[in-house]
């Protein structure tokens, strides 16, 4: 849903004067996923990230290069599952969509994890809840206010209330995590314990997020389907997909397979980044490397506010950061835990804190099913604090390889 | 004057209504007993005893309680007087409430409102009061917290998941406002407990006056707690009753008199309320044991097995009720027992430490506290819109899973003192 406003209509006239079939459906094929975005601007950073790599054009320049190649990436992923969704009916596509949507953070966690580098996975995860709660939330609620001075704006707040609801449920898990190596224990027990309560609640976390989905696409559907009638339209003039099922599949993999390269520059060149930029690296996780992942899910959700269409706004954030919090870090502390590595919940204090006056603050905000930009507004401006925060806190980066 | 205000409601249920009515729900029939025996004492006295003792299909679970007896003079074994015990407790609970609500038919709503209030939780409260005797002043905090969490996640999570899994194709809708105002004294709760933690953080230097300082301020909290709860009964009987009179008119069981006569029914409960002190004691000397015996800590048997003990009565009744999708009484009965032991069962135990000379503070320590306040914001955002579905119950549950799974895997030797 988010993409289609990103997406431009392909001409086919140029493809049309090319003489061969075959190759006038690969040529069609390919200006529909290459070109059929108005990110597609960003997509030369993608060779320019591989070169800079080969070449050692100096490792700052690799990290920003793959994070621009990234953007333009993530919004291709969003349109291909939406397009496999055609064929594969509502319920299926909406798993597939709920696992490939916050694909980009998936795979930087992985391959962090792999790296051994669990601090990054923890910021990174965490910067994408609070920047889909407060960033993509308030631009949204905000344009759409400003867009919509003389109109009502309003939500079923039912939906919103779930997502929260899921959001509390991980806020008390990560909380509970924190707490133990507060509440008096030796170091090493309060670890053991810890991690042996991260593991359990994850376990229950994903649990509950499968139970979600049976909520949301079987039992109480009626919730969530409020304005999915004028959904289609945007580019879309049909119900139809615009590029096969297995030729959305191959591109999906290609592009996932990018995704992963991209991603693998980008966990090994942050710290020489943040050096050389003089940030911390907390700030480039927690803030950059989000902004990034969600950029194609941002500007889908303002596009929706501007349009008064609210709740598609609030499913795309709400939507994603219970994705988050509820299935990909609990995925990451099982898959850690399968590689042996210690990962667990305790996200520190300072990070926790503004996660729960996030969550608090959001649900605060959608509790009644109104919305006018002053609610955007506040929101975007606590994220701005949120940023400030991390920007100015110095914790050196030598300490965190191995926290 | 009572039999005028008798004959006039359809349904004489005292508030909190949904507690008299949770025993109804667990009580059979067994008319076997009385045909035979001759002389009319006799036959009372048995039509008496059915009632009382036999009248609830937890009665299998009776020979608990002389087990536990024999288990104690014997010395069988700490554990298992420890089990028995608790096994025992869960009839006599339930028997209680039935008794309350017996009294209750005489004294009037009124009064027996009061009587439901304080004898809702007497479990809960002999517990506290022998164990602040035998100076575990630990056990009576995480005992009564767990109490607290039971009632909002446990209990109100599984009526709600039930109930929404038996309503699927129906809307669930419950009225807002009582569960606002026992959010509302809940949040006060929780302020009266937090002070007191972030006291130690936030006195760290003047280590000496610090105690002195929590404890002059839990006792004077605890003064103000009971009088909110004083005014919050004041509050639901007198002056707003309306809010809580939601669904009773379809509540009356076998008719609106009682089964058993007044006296008859005030021994049984003088009776039951010694027995049920004589296990407490047990519980509270044999709980150390337990725990070493079993590799579980005392924290987890204070916080989590205690209470499910305790409110096993009332925990079925509110399932029954979610069935049948009457969802104000499962409220009342979870939220207003938990309203009943944050405002007014831990603040008696501070003010009874208080005349004991024991030092018992509101500072509840960092995890259990954390605990307690997520616990009450999500049930408090829950509650707050009128509806209800079965997710809300299973995030419920789930969030009760996961503080028992913390509690369980906690390894921090408690220390007993105050």
């Amino acid at each position: 849903m988010s993409s289609s406003s990103l997406r431009k209509k392909s001409d086919l006239t140029l493809v049309s004067k090319v003489r061969y079939d075959l190759l006038r459906n690969l040529l069609a094929n390919l200006q529909e996923v290459i070109l059929g975005t108005k990110l597609a601007i960003l997509f030369p950073a993608i060779p320019l990230a591989i070169v800079a790599q080969w070449f050692d054009f100096g490792r700052p320049w690799v990290f920003a290069f793959s994070l621009l190649g990234l953007t333009p990436l993530a919004e291709r992923v969003s349109f291909l599952t939406e397009q496999l969704t055609y064929y594969t009916g509502p319920t299926v596509g909406g798993i597939l969509n709920a696992t490939c949507g916050n694909v980009t953070e998936l795979i930087i966690a992985i391959f962090a994890l792999s790296n051994n580098k669990i601090v990054l996975v923890k910021y990174s995860l965490l910067g994408s809840i609070i920047s889909n709660l407060l960033l993509v939330l308030g631009t949204s609620l905000l344009c759409g206010g400003l867009a919509n001075l003389r109109q009502e704006q309003k939500y079923d707040r039912r939906q919103a209330d779930m997502n929260l609801l899921m959001l509390f449920l991980a806020l008390l898990c990560y909380l509970l995590t924190l707490l133990f190596h507060y509440s008096g224990a030796s170091a090493s027990d309060s670890t053991d314990s810890s991690l042996q309560l991260s593991r359990a609640a994850s376990i229950v976390m994903v649990i509950a997020y499968c139970a979600y989905l049976v909520f949301q696409l079987w039992t109480h559907r009626q919730l969530f389907e409020a304005e999915e009638e004028d959904d289609e339209e945007g580019g879309n003039d049909s119900e139809e997909a615009v590029i096969g099922f297995w030729s959305g599949f191959v591109w999906l993999a290609g592009m996932t397979v990018i995704i992963a390269v991209l991603s693998e520059y980008v966990v090994q060149t942050i710290e020489d980044a943040s050096d050389s930029w003089g940030l911390s690296v907390s700030f480039l996780s927690i803030i950059l490397l989000p902004i990034v992942g969600n950029a194609a899910e941002h500007a889908g959700a303002v596009i929706f506010a501007f349009k008064n269409k609210l709740d598609i706004s609030l499913g795309v954030s709400l939507g994603s950061s219970t994705q988050i919090s509820m299935f990909v870090v609990p995925l990451c502390v099982i898959v850690a835990w399968i590689m042996g590595i210690k990962m667990d919940l305790n996200f520190n204090l300072l990070e926790t804190g503004s996660l729960a006056l996030a969550i608090i603050t959001t649900a605060f905000t959608l509790q009644d099913g109104t919305s006018h930009y002053m609610k955007g507004l506040v929101l975007l401006l606590c994220y701005i604090i949120i940023g400030a925060c991390f920007f100015v806190q110095r914790t050196p980066s030598s300490k965190h390889n191995n926290m | 004057m009572a039999h005028h205000t008798m004959e006039e409601d359809l349904n004489i249920a005292p508030p909190p209504q949904a507690q008299n009515l949770t025993s109804s729900m667990v009580t059979k029939k067994w008319p076997f007993l009385v045909t035979k025996g001759r002389f009319q004492l006799l036959r009372n006295f048995r039509a008496n005893l059915q009632k009382v003792i036999f009248g609830t299909k937890l009665a299998v679970l009776f020979p608990a309680v002389p087990l536990a007896v024999v288990a104690d003079f014997y010395s069988l074994g700490r554990p298992w007087i420890f089990a028995l015990s608790l096994l025992g407790l869960t009839p006599l609970a339930e028997r209680v409430s039935f008794l309350t609500e017996q009294i209750a038919y005489y004294t009037g709503p009124t009064v027996g409102g009061l009587l439901n209030a304080t004898c809702g939780n007497a479990t809960e409260m002999i517990i506290s009061l022998l164990a602040l005797y035998q100076n575990k002043v630990n056990v009576v905090k995480f005992s009564l917290l767990g109490s607290i969490l039971s009632n909002l996640l446990l209990v109100l999570g599984s009526s709600l998941l039930c109930g929404g899994l038996a309503n699927l194709r129906k809307e669930q809708l419950y009225d807002r406002k009582q569960a606002d105002v026992n959010s509302l004294l809940l949040l006060l709760g929780l302020l009266c407990h937090l002070l007191p933690l972030m006291f130690r953080y936030a006195l760290a230097g003047e280590y000496a006056s610090i105690a002195t300082s929590t404890l002059q301020l839990s006792r004077a909290s605890s003064i103000v707690m009971l009088i909110a709860y004083a005014a919050y009964i004041f509050f639901q009987l007198k002056t707003h009753r309306q809010i809580f009179d939601a669904q009773e008119e379809d509540e009356s069981e076998d008719g609106e008199k009682a089964v058993i006569g007044f006296w008859s029914a005030f021994t049984w409960l003088v009776g039951m309320t010694l027995i049920i002190s004589l296990l407490s004691e047990y519980i509270v000397a044999t709980i150390e044991a337990a725990s070493d015996s079993w590799g579980i800590s005392i924290s987890f048997i204070s916080i989590i097995l205690l209470p499910i003990v305790g409110n096993a009565a009332e925990h079925a009744g509110s399932i029954i009720f979610a069935f049948k999708n009457k969802l104000d009484i499962s409220l009342g009965v979870a939220m207003g027992s938990a309203t009943q032991i944050s405002m007014f069962v831990v603040p008696l135990s501070v003010v009874v430490a208080w005349t004991m000379g024991i030092e018992m503070d509101l500072d509840f320590k960092l995890l259990e506290t954390g605990c307690l306040a997520l616990t009450i914001i999500v049930t408090a955002f829950t509650l707050q819109d009128g509806t209800s579905h079965y997710m809300k119950g299973l995030v419920l549950f789930l969030c009760y899973i996961i503080i028992s799974a913390c509690f369980f895997v906690q390894k921090t030797p408690l220390i007993d003192d105050a």
